[in-house]
């Protein structure tokens, strides 16, 4: 009785997960690895062409190339900006920290094309930089700021800040005080105190907050195309331009390259940082 | 106080201004042009009108997509959560490998390339022709579930067993069990999972701009497609500040109901 009882309560979530999540990836797999076709949405014979095509092409590891440094120039300010706002606020009392926290985690609520078009207001050429620098009269002429790597960076960037600055104030405001109080009474400097105590003890949170702003910065086409526009296309404009073009097995392969991209990637910072063995669970 | 300890201040205090600057500002600025009188951006605007709100309304495609980006979430984040509750409720006292398995099957879609989803679904809908609107629902409640997963499953991990034991022992059935004791006991997180999914339905980007069809779009992609297509009008600048203002009242309805905390303690 209570078995069947549990399956009733399992089924439906179950029964959804596997019908729409796994199901339509394996799918997507499935025809990956099969030729084009002009008449169907993929052909019959079995092939790895799609991969080969995409792995062995210079265009398109230019593409990976420039996906893989807008990502870590994201990485690395979303790093920068976000671990001293963290430990701001994860020094705040417990009041003013919720206060502080629910701040940041309300522009992640709003959508992201609604942010993108603030950074297009901002970054147009009538937009807000533009006409304060001509009203200084520093410029004659409106600057192309906009439709550049440099503003998918600096967007997305901000976009994808809060999610940094929460994962790494979690870890910091949980973090026992005692430590930094021993390493300090034995005579650590403030300095070598964050350094040898505080920074290792945090990496959880930085793992989390680097895994996190990586993963949607891969799949945030909508920012990267407002932003970016025709000349800053990363590999995800890639997969919509193909699924645009009814080029099913071509663009199914480019979306398990970037899925493949995103496996290797979480792997491999999950090895650099090893959060692991932060948590006393394993080295 | 000792000199790099001041340093370590004014390098927090500095980083936290830029940072605030940098994720507020763009949307104060969509805000406060919204209400501008002018035909084109410009920023201050030169003074304040509804115009373009009113606007907003007159336009049948962006009142369409308005309503539709409401009904989809209403509804998408009423199946998610009662999807996620169920998984949560499953899961929530059981152990071992297969448990592990299924809570993060359950969470997968939280950290997936959202974008990778979206074609997987637009190519079985293509296979089975699903019609627009069930194929956005089921689209946007698999994205909105493990956010209704994981309050419920906070919610009834924090759950004292015994209050369960008790209502057994007193010969009450399981499903009497769940109804009574189970669901008014983790109702919190049920309610902060229903407004997490829909708001997360309500600006979802990724699934839907290849699910939308010809006259059936989303608010978030509506504004997309004007943005790429017709450049920034200020009506996007309405939109834009609709959406805010949707998500500042679900906000504080999950303040009301059940505290900021929780809402901090989900992410």
């Amino acid at each position: 009785m209570r078995t069947a009882w549990a399956w009733v309560l399992l089924a439906p979530p179950l029964a959804m997960t596997l019908l729409l999540f796994v199901g339509p990836l394996v799918y997507l797999f499935w025809v990956s690895v099969h030729e084009a076709s002009s008449s169907e949405l993929y052909g019959h014979a079995l092939t790895l062409r799609n991969y080969v095509e995409v792995v062995g092409d210079s265009f398109y590891l230019s593409i990976i190339r420039r996906t893989l440094g807008v990502a870590a120039a994201i990485l690395g300010f979303c790093l920068l900006i976000g671990y001293p706002v963290a430990y701001f606020v994860a020094l705040q009392p417990a009041r003013r920290r919720m206060h502080v926290l629910l701040l940041l985690l309300f522009p992640l609520m709003v959508s992201n094309v609604v942010r993108a078009y603030g950074w297009v207001a901002i970054l147009g050429r009538r937009g807000v930089v533009n006409t304060g620098l001509r009203e200084l009269r520093l410029i004659d002429a409106p600057l192309d700021l906009l439709y550049t790597t440099e503003a998918v960076v600096v967007g997305l960037m901000t976009i994808l800040l809060p999610y940094m600055v929460i994962s790494i104030a979690n870890t910091l405001s949980a973090l026992d005080r005692s430590f930094e109080e021993a390493a300090q009474s034995l005579g650590a400097g403030p300095v070598r105190t964050f350094v040898h105590v505080t920074l290792p003890l945090s990496t959880p949170g930085v793992a989390s907050g680097v895994l996190l702003v990586f993963l949607l910065t891969l799949s945030a086409y909508v920012t990267i195309t407002l932003l970016g526009g025709p000349r800053s296309k990363l590999l995800v404009s890639m997969i919509y331009d193909g699924v645009t073009a009814f080029q099913w097995p071509h663009a199914a392969a480019l979306a398990f390259v970037l899925l493949a991209l995103a496996l290797a990637l979480t792997a491999l910072i999950l090895a650099v940082l090893r959060p692991r063995r932060v948590q006393g669970v394993g080295r | 106080m000792m000199p790099s300890a001041a340093v370590g201040r004014t390098i927090r205090g500095s980083a936290t201004a830029i940072a605030f600057a940098l994720i507020v500002l763009p949307i104060l600025i969509v805000v406060i042009t919204a209400f501008s009188p002018g035909d084109y951006f410009e920023f201050p605007p030169p003074g304040l009108s509804m115009r373009w709100f009113i606007e907003f309304f007159r336009l049948a495609e962006m009142r369409n997509a308005f309503a539709l980006s409401l009904e989809l979430a209403l509804a998408a984040a009423t199946l998610a959560t009662a999807l996620g509750t169920m998984g949560a409720l499953f899961l929530a006292r059981r152990r071992g490998w297969i448990a592990a398995l299924l809570q993060s099957l359950f969470l997968a879609p939280l950290v997936f390339p959202t974008i990778i989803l979206g074609v997987a679904l637009l190519l079985l809908y293509r296979t089975v022709g699903m019609p627009v609107f069930s194929g956005l629902l089921l689209a946007h409640c698999i994205v909105g579930m493990p956010y209704a997963f994981r309050t419920v499953l906070a919610s009834a991990q924090a759950l004292d067993p015994a209050l369960e034991e008790a209502g057994q022992s007193l010969g009450a059935s399981p499903s009497r069990t769940l109804f009574f004791v189970t669901l008014p006991l983790v109702w919190q997180g049920v309610v902060s999972g229903w407004l997490f999914a829909f708001i997360v339905s309500f600006g979802e980007l990724n699934t839907a701009l290849f699910l939308t069809g010809p006259g059936l779009t989303t608010l978030p992609i509506e504004i997309f497609s004007y943005l790429q297509f017709q450049g920034s009008q200020l009506v996007i600048a309405a939109a834009s500040t609709l959406q805010v203002a949707l998500i500042v009242v679900m906000v504080t309805a999950v303040e009301r109901i059940v505290g900021m905390g929780r809402i901090i303690r989900a992410r």
